[in-house]
């Protein structure tokens, strides 16, 4: 996937008493410049709270604002934080979506707030709810301070190396809160007589620390990146979309050119399905659909293997919408989970509104590729109601492979 | 142009009035911040940057039904607050643009579909409701709102009401006002009332009284504020079927839209001219497209939709047409797909160039003349000389991306058109002086329209600056604008609508 816009000067911090850089607000006034807003109907923020304030155009024409000072930092503390990064925005962006290719320029609103939150995170202006934030961040934290068999309990039993040439990455959500995903994943391979590893000590990703400290997540994504070099990999697997993004779009941009090819866990999946090395011997008799997880359809334009996946599911009834469509559905919970945190009844409505959809296709079950996914139509299933079960991609595929997770 | 003195209205202080307007919406529903207040002084391109603080509403309200609509207004009306509706701020005259600051009344958040209606083909919404998401609902019935501007993924059912909004597919289906059968308003004093076409919210036709929903066409937030309305919907065609013909000259291409016009072919969507000056803006990327064979200057395009019979027919028609005319069918591979995202990179801020070819970062603005077949050529002509006078002046300022004219009225294909000279304006770089002879542009511009026989706004409004002097003094001269002054002196005796817009302080 080509990138096509890094913008350099997002490096420099936004001040409070200090004038905004001539190619910020060069950057913020392209998108003010449309004014036709095509960004707007789609972003699920907007949707469910009808404010333009937090949609692309809201959050650009702000940091213009500010640049010609008709705005104040201190007040903006609230403006950044309704953005999920799902990316809708950026590709809906006529800048982007007309442009982009032609002129290598893009939209980049994702990459826009995390470096606003982190301007203003510097000078101790902090959103509403970010004490909640903090403790993930802190926990995260530990956990990278904290002892190796902790970070690979969730691999107990399984009996995985601790390097080779194909590895699989697993971060820190999915070894502590949504387990059965990566056992399910290290399952599958080891069924299909994949070998690899896991890393003794993988470092901290979390999404919510990069867009706090930027320079202590850039520090873990380099170890990161040595220490899968040091364990021999040529293929890394990521389980966690999130992170799949940070590894594709950020992680070079911070450690050069990666030395291993990084792919997705559906994409190796199809692959070992396509190759017979996956023998599925039971059926998965429901009518299901997939919610595309934001990163990895809007933010790394993947979604053709899930959708193949579903498709050789034995006895599986499938009706999927067109990813194009998806770009205007999240869960709720956002690319980082600071979004769920801070606004929490925003992320349920976005939630349920995602869940009603999947319900009028006919659906009893909605498949997901991402934990984060996972948890949040668990949790908004529950409060709301709605009958329909979320369940992850792989534990279907290990389902049907008559594999117990 | 001279600032208005709004002095003589003694406006009250917005500031004073927070609480009782949080107490009226919710306190989560005012927002006070000043970058909050600055995204929604501008509408679309040109703004004026250098001047943006004046423009900046005072505090920004998002109602959410009918009666806080009506409570806030009768707050305003006791305390003589101006009040400024917004709703998809995508309009091109600044009907959403403060004049004097004020209460920004922001519409966005009345977005419910109230109710679809399949036997009697209509729909009810609320104002915030944009037309794509509203087609979305009632393709489920086989039911379609045809209402379709360049903003149909953006704009509101409010901002379409209040501005008199203008439809690509008009020629077919109809505009706005000609696909609204009822509303209700919310007056300046916070009367609520419906106006409709007959006695009923559905009901389509009526000679009985005064033709009063066509007031709320147009007034640019002068007059009140639609709180809802019922639309009128068609069935969603069969087919479509899109095509463009290349031609060597601007004179083949203006002769061909005449015969297109009058061929009677009822399954229209619109015919549209794209002019010699936009091919060669659309041309300056032209190796990302299909190439565009050199002998093409101007290009037609027709569409059409119906039922596969009608389509089909329709087609065969206007193939022969565009070919006895000296056409030439540049093919569905390019109708499909390349022409229209070519046509969809028109108002791209990269697109613009200075004279030395490199890019310059401009915002995009269109005018929309109304003007008669008769008078087309003279008139394009004439905008192309305004506006490359002004180019070769201000190198980098300003940039001519040509012109496109489309059939104008509703439900018919001949004798007037929407005549638009696309403009692009470095509006970073504005300074006073420039404004101002961005504003003499725009007279000159006015100027020729009305000296033509045409209209200076087709669909977007004439309330800019630039647009009302020559509106005032010359297209509505004959009496038409005393008889505005008097309506809104009625309908707001305070001038707390909008107060300037349209000049209308002039009214007291």
């Amino acid at each position: 996937m080509e990138i096509l816009s890094y913008k350099d000067f997002y490096e420099e911090p936004v001040k409070k008493d200090a004038p905004v850089s001539e190619e910020l607000t060069k950057d913020c006034y392209n998108v003010f410049a449309c004014r036709h807003k095509f960004c707007r109907e789609w972003c699920p923020d907007y949707v469910e709270e009808r404010n333009e304030s937090y949609t692309s155009y809201g959050v650009h024409t702000s940091t213009l604002a500010l640049a010609c000072g008709n705005a104040s930092l201190p007040e903006m503390k609230n403006e950044f934080i309704h953005c999920l990064e799902c990316g809708q925005c950026e590709l809906k962006c006529p800048n982007t979506m007309f442009g982009g290719d032609f002129y290598h320029y893009a939209t980049t609103t994702v990459d826009l707030v995390r470096k606003m939150r982190r301007d203003l995170h510097a000078q101790g202006i902090d959103y509403d709810g970010f004490d909640e934030v903090q403790q993930v961040i802190d926990e995260h934290l530990a956990h990278d301070a904290g002892p190796d068999e902790e970070l690979t309990s969730w691999a107990a039993g399984l009996d995985l190396p601790l390097a080779g040439e194909t590895m699989m990455f697993v971060d820190y959500y999915n070894a502590f809160q949504t387990r059965e995903v990566p056992i399910a994943a290290a399952k599958i391979l080891k069924a299909a007589g994949v070998e690899f590893g896991i890393l003794k000590h993988p470092h901290v990703t979390t999404g919510e620390l990069y867009e706090t400290d930027e320079d202590k997540w850039v520090e873990a994504a380099k170890k990161n990146v040595a220490d899968l070099k040091a364990a021999g990999a040529k293929t890394v697997i990521l389980v966690n979309p999130h992170e799949y993004s940070y590894f594709i779009k950020e992680y070079p941009r911070y450690c050069g050119t990666l030395p291993f090819e990084v792919v997705y866990i559906t994409d190796y999946v199809n692959d070992l399905i396509k190759a017979d090395k996956i023998a599925f011997v039971k059926p998965y008799n429901k009518n299901v659909t997939y919610h595309d997880p934001c990163s990895l359809n809007k933010l790394c334009g993947n979604y053709q293997a899930p959708r193949e996946i579903i498709a050789a599911l034995p006895g599986t009834h499938a009706d999927v919408e067109k990813p194009i469509l998806q770009w205007k559905y999240c869960c709720g919970n956002g690319v980082s989970g600071a979004f769920r945190k801070a606004l929490p009844d925003v992320a349920y409505k976005i939630g349920v509104r995602r869940l009603r959809h999947a319900n009028d296709v006919g659906a009893e079950v909605l498949l997901l590729a991402c934990p984060h996914c996972k948890d949040m139509f668990a949790e908004t299933k529950t409060k709301s109601g709605i009958n329909i079960e979320p369940v992850h991609i792989l534990e279907v595929v290990a389902y049907c492979m008559g594999i117990e997770v | 142009m001279s600032k208005i003195d709004f002095s003589k209205f003694h406006y009250g202080n917005v500031a004073d009035h927070i609480e009782e307007l949080e107490d009226i919406v919710g306190k989560e529903n005012v927002m006070t911040g000043m970058h909050d207040r600055a995204i929604r002084a501008a509408s679309c391109a040109p703004f004026p940057m250098q001047r943006w603080e004046d423009h900046i509403p005072d505090v920004v309200v998002l109602p959410g039904d009918t009666d806080e609509v009506s409570e806030v207004m009768k707050l305003a009306n006791k305390y003589r607050l101006p009040v400024v509706p917004r709703g998809a701020g995508c309009g091109l005259a600044d009907g959403a643009f403060p004049l004097n600051k004020g209460i920004c009344l922001d519409m966005k958040r009345m977005a419910e579909i109230l109710e679809v209606d399949d036997i009697n083909r209509t729909v009810t919404v609320q104002p915030g409701v944009n037309m794509q998401e509203l087609n979305k609902v009632l393709a489920k019935v086989g039911m379609y709102y045809p209402d379709d501007p360049a903003s149909y993924g953006t704009a509101v059912i409010g901002g379409r009401i209040g501005t008199n909004g203008w439809s690509v597919a008009g020629a077919g289906s109809g505009h706005p006002a000609n696909l609204v059968c009822s509303m209700e308003v919310v007056l300046p004093d916070g009367q609520i009332v419906r106006v409709g076409k007959g006695g009923s919210k559905k009901c389509r036709n009526s000679s009985a009284g005064y033709r009063m929903l066509e007031l709320f066409f147009g007034h640019q937030g002068t007059l009140g504020v639609v709180t809802e309305a019922v639309l009128d919907c068609a069935p969603k065609p069969e087919v479509e079927f899109p095509s463009y013909f290349g031609f060597s000259s601007y004179d083949a291409a203006y002769k061909a839209l005449f015969q297109l016009g009058i061929s009677g072919i009822k399954s229209v969507v619109n015919y549209i001219m794209f002019d010699d000056e936009k091919i060669d803006f659309l041309r300056r990327d032209d190796d990302a497209f299909i190439p565009l064979p050199e002998t093409v200057k101007c290009v037609v395009m027709a569409t059409f939709a119906g039922t596969e019979g009608e389509v089909l027919a329709a087609r065969k028609k206007s193939l022969s047409i565009m070919k006895a005319a000296g056409g030439h069918y540049l093919g569905e591979e390019q109708a499909w797909g390349d022409w229209a995202t070519r046509h969809d990179r028109y108002h791209l801020a990269v697109h613009c160039r200075n004279k030395a070819g490199q890019v310059v970062t401009m915002s995009w603005h269109c005018e929309d003349n109304c003007m008669i077949h008769s008078e087309l050529p003279e008139f394009t002509h004439g905008l192309h000389k305004i506006v490359k006078k002004y180019v070769e002046k201000y190198d980098g300022i300003f940039d001519d991306a040509g012109c496109f004219i489309y059939t104008g009225g509703p439900y018919r294909t001949w004798g007037d058109y929407l005549a638009e000279v696309d403009v692009f304006i470095n509006e970073l770089a504005m300074t006073p002086e420039l404004w101002e002879r961005w504003l003499d542009m725009k007279r000159e511009i006015a100027e020729l329209a009305v000296e033509l026989g045409g209209s200076i706004s087709i669909c977007h409004g004439a309330c800019r600056e630039g647009d009302i002097d020559v509106l005032i003094d010359k297209e509505l001269a004959d009496g038409q604008f005393d008889l505005m002054k008097r309506i809104k002196k009625m309908f707001d005796p305070n001038n707390i609508m909008n107060p300037g817009k349209y000049n209308l302080h002039l009214a007291y």
